[in-house]
């Protein structure tokens, strides 16, 4: 039945022609970019990746980049999935305007949230002065990274975990709660399970994301080399200090992490409908 | 479907969880947005609106404009297609090109704009095409619709793709039984389908758009009348110490976000009353 | 679509029409002083004498950066960039094949010095060069591969502490390199511009920036609180202007260009700049600003150093001086 359907679709407007061109687009727009960098990147041999990443500035964005991702990743995660459980199981009054805002940085410009960010912290602000006094600088400091990191992934985690828990039934959870089970123990036995593989795909993507962010961090970390300077920034000093053999060398390895990690969603998205169909 | 639990439990914990949420929610993104607001007030609306209404700055909400459209409707397109020819069809290699498809979420911007100036730039590999064609690609406007492109390009995919995987190829397939073309089946069938989905795609599409800065900064270069978009235009005007055009434009961009996320709300309410 | 129009059609339209659009490509700081100064002026200026618009289209960058960015396929039409060897290359890129150190001011367009700017009232109580290097001090100068400014900045530590005027012994190379190297320890950040260290400054990093006095000058113009010191041993900054003739030609503004060049170093103009903080390259007009523009006691120029060849050999090249002082600044702290 599917293979006579497939061979209509395929037959139709919907079918080669929009399959090639398709195609076309792709390798066009993503494929043939992508290949550039990774071409000009080994434009030194794998010898050439490993010294312009083990360069002490490169290799401190890097770890930088990728440690501040984790963090926020796992804030987020917590976070995230807290959120989405509140919203969905306790609505409140108010809720709904709450739910609209969780949407915010994924509709605001980056380098807007970055100026936000610095309005908001930066040292000539009170709060942001009282803080640097204090020894917690946020803006053109670390903090800073992690701040605007969980500002724009903040939904990420939200929109994957809402979705399951609202198709989850909490005829299970009412009753584990009428056995006289606690609700943390209601919580890590009956409701995690089902939403795990969807917190995981958010928390990916929450870190992928963030790996890449340049127009926030760019604003916010003062782009210290050897101390706030990020990957991504490093690689735009690097592409305007006319040196694009560094920049892909460094943007080769963001590259691989972004793989990476898009192959790790797709294994879950496996699991995840094995899990549904079982 | 059920979303509340009948018998609401609010215990100790539930409580304390749900003002760490709240609080969490207010801190990170009510405060910031309030010390804007705040900024901009003290500016003052006046010379806001002032600096607004300069030439270059109408350009380079213009521009911002034209791009959003453009992605809106190229990828919405692709969106369609692609999401047809991902779920529907079957061949060889089309889990790759799907991978693929997601990949613009997860590559930097600035990784976007090195690419293409790689490609389009002087000593590139489609350099000797644009000479004969007398074609711009960077510093010019092609160059910043090409880097909109390619990082609004899954957003319509990914919501249309869902939509198709979800509701299963029944109704598709009781229209080609019922002796419909393929053509009456898109149109009649699986378009209206798709239709929120399409919206909901386009909206995240015109929202990243306008927001778009590492890659059309690389590729554009940022050159006020030519090349300046909202974005570029603030990252200027913050530089020239014009805090009123930076924080005016600012204000444009966030007011256009908060409209468009209004809009994703109103359609994920359209979607949910469709389903019950 | 008027845009879209603009950006395709005015270029081949050359000299049809009432609208000529030239494009500059210029480094960070003097935004204001053409933005709002020179180039408002020449429009004028065209207008009476060819009855046509003239649109500018306008990017500033760090000057290595810019020029970089013209070799790179950016096609300015005219070139305003912070230093000699900035222009240079893009004339060895094969795209100013007509000679540009003609005239009376040898391409040149404004001039400046190298001074350092500090918090109003000097809490600090820096003096001159060496004041840098006291501890607990946090120094801001740009990046030098994509900064003109941070190249003048470099050029004018070195310089003034091989001519005798830090610590440093004269004529002692070694002890100047050592002098730089604790210099840029004291670093903390290193913008890509000029004018992004002087916001940087601006939002309380740092105790004293090295910088041009015409930015300090900006600065105030702009309302923000900036005292400055001026070295006893500094470098004269001189810019350089010319024609990117192979993009020029090709966008049919040769004249509208060669124009705009020429009028930067009419006393018009040079007002312009003065009132943006630039010394002048005319004498005569720079002798109406001796209030405005100190002496300085021991003014050197690039020339005292060799000439831009050598010091870019000398200093800035893979493993120069500036390498070598930036490896041993990475010890300290």
């Amino acid at each position: 039945m599917k293979r006579t359907f497939g061979a209509a679709i395929a037959a139709g407007p919907m079918g080669l022609g929009a399959r090639v061109g398709v195609v076309l687009y792709l390798l066009f727009l993503v494929l043939i970019p992508l290949a550039a960098i990774v071409e000009r990147g080994f434009a030194g041999g794998v010898g050439g990746i490993w010294h312009a990443v083990v360069s002490p500035m490169a290799a401190h964005a890097l770890v930088l980049t990728l440690w501040t991702a984790a963090l926020m990743a796992v804030v987020n995660a917590v976070m995230g999935t807290a959120t989405a459980w509140i919203l969905v199981r306790h609505p409140f009054p108010g809720s709904r305007f709450l739910a609209t805002l969780v949407d915010l940085p994924f509709a605001i410009p980056t380098l807007v949230a970055g100026i936000m960010l610095v309005t908001l912290f930066g040292p000539q602000t009170a709060l942001g002065g009282w803080l640097t006094v204090h020894g917690v600088p946020i803006v053109f400091a670390t903090p800073g990274i992690i701040l605007a990191l969980l500002f724009i992934t903040m939904p990420l985690v939200v929109r994957a975990v809402e979705p399951v828990l609202i198709e989850l039934d909490p005829a299970e959870e009412e009753a584990a709660a009428t056995l006289g089970a606690k609700p943390w123990t209601t919580f890590f036995r009956v409701v995690l399970p089902p939403i795990l593989p969807a917190v995981a795909s958010g928390t990916i993507q929450c870190f992928a994301r963030a790996v890449a962010e340049f127009g926030s961090v760019v604003v916010v970390s003062g782009n210290i080399p050897g101390k706030t300077l990020t990957a991504p920034v490093y690689i735009f000093g690097e592409v305007e200090g006319d040196r694009p053999v560094v920049a892909a060398a460094v943007s080769v390895v963001l590259l691989l992490v972004a793989v990476g990690l898009l192959l790790a969603t797709r294994v879950l998205q496996q699991q995840f409908v094995r899990r549904e169909r079982a | 479907m059920h979303r509340v639990s009948r018998a609401k439990r609010w215990g100790r914990g539930t409580t304390v969880l749900l003002v760490a949420v709240i609080v969490y929610l207010a801190a990170l993104l009510l405060l910031p947005l309030g010390a804007m607001v705040a900024q901009v007030v003290r500016t003052g609306f006046g010379s806001l609106f002032r600096e607004l209404l300069a030439p270059d700055a109408v350009r380079a909400l213009e521009l911002s404009i034209i791009l959003a459209v453009i992605a809106a409707i190229v990828n919405g397109i692709f969106g369609i297609a692609a999401g047809i020819v991902f779920v529907r069809h079957r061949f060889l290699g089309r889990r790759v090109l799907d991978a693929l498809s997601d990949m613009p979420l997860s590559v930097s911007p600035v990784m976007v704009g090195l690419a293409f100036l790689l490609i389009f730039g002087r000593g590139g590999w489609f350099e000797p095409v644009l000479q004969i064609l007398h074609f711009k690609v960077t510093f010019a406007f092609p160059g910043l619709v090409i880097a909109t492109l390619f990082v609004t390009l899954p957003f319509t995919l990914r919501e249309v793709s869902y939509v198709l995987l979800e509701l299963g190829e029944e109704e598709e397939e009781a229209a080609a039984i019922l002796g419909a073309s393929p053509w009456q089946i898109f149109w009649r069938v699986t378009l209206p389908n798709i239709k929120n989905a399409l919206a909901y795609g386009v909206t995240l599409t015109v929202a990243r758009a306008l927001g778009e800065f590492g890659a059309v900064l690389i590729l554009g270069g940022a050159i006020s009348g030519k090349t300046q978009t909202g974005t570029t235009f603030i990252n200027v005007a913050m530089e020239e110490r014009r805090e009123a055009a930076a924080y005016g434009m600012a204000l444009v961009l966030a007011v256009a976000s908060v409209l468009l996320l209004l809009v994703l709300e109103a359609l994920k309410k359209v979607e949910i009353k469709e389903a019950d | 679509m008027a845009l879209i129009d603009g950006a395709y059609v005015a270029h081949a339209q050359g000299g049809k029409g009432g609208q000529r659009t030239l494009t500059l490509g210029a480094y960070t700081t003097p935004r204001e002083a053409y933005g709002s100064g020179v180039i408002p002026a020449f429009q004028k200026f065209w207008k009476e004498n060819h009855a046509q618009e003239v649109r500018f289209e306008e990017s500033y960058l760090g000057s290595g950066a810019q020029s970089r960015a013209i070799v790179g396929g950016f096609e300015a039409d005219v070139a305003a960039l912070s230093l000699e060897p900035d222009i240079t290359r893009i004339a060895e890129a094969g795209l100013i094949k007509r000679p540009w150190k003609t005239g009376p001011y040898r391409g040149m367009v404004s001039r400046s010095i190298v001074v350092i700017g500090v918090r109003p009232g000097n809490p600090k109580g820096i003096k001159d060069w060496d004041d840098l290097c006291r501890p607990g001090i946090q120094v801001l100068t740009p990046n030098v591969r994509t900064s003109g400014g941070a190249m003048w900045n470099v050029a004018a530590v070195f310089g003034a502490a091989l001519r005798g005027g830090t610590s440093a012994a004269k004529g002692d190379t070694a002890a100047a390199v050592a002098l730089l190297g604790k210099v840029l320890a004291h670093v903390t950040v290193m913008d890509k511009g000029a004018r992004e260290s002087m916001l940087t400054f601006e939002r309380g990093i740092g105790d004293a920036i090295i910088t041009y006095e015409n930015e300090v000058m900006e600065a105030k113009l702009a309302g923000r609180a900036y005292d400055y010191v001026i070295p006893r041993s500094t470098i004269l900054i001189e810019n350089p202007i010319a024609v990117v003739d192979v993009y020029a030609e090709k966008h049919g503004g040769l004249d509208v260009a060669d124009a705009f060049v020429q009028f930067v170093t009419t006393p018009e103009a040079q007002r312009e700049f003065a009132a943006h903080g630039y010394r002048p390259v005319d004498e005569k007009v720079a002798a109406e600003f001796t209030q405005k523009f100190p002496a300085v006691p021991d003014l050197f120029t690039t020339r005292d150093l060799g000439d831009w060849g050598q010091i870019v050999k000398l200093i800035f090249n893979e493993g120069g001086i500036y390498d070598r002082a930036l490896n041993s600044s990475q010890g300290k702290k």
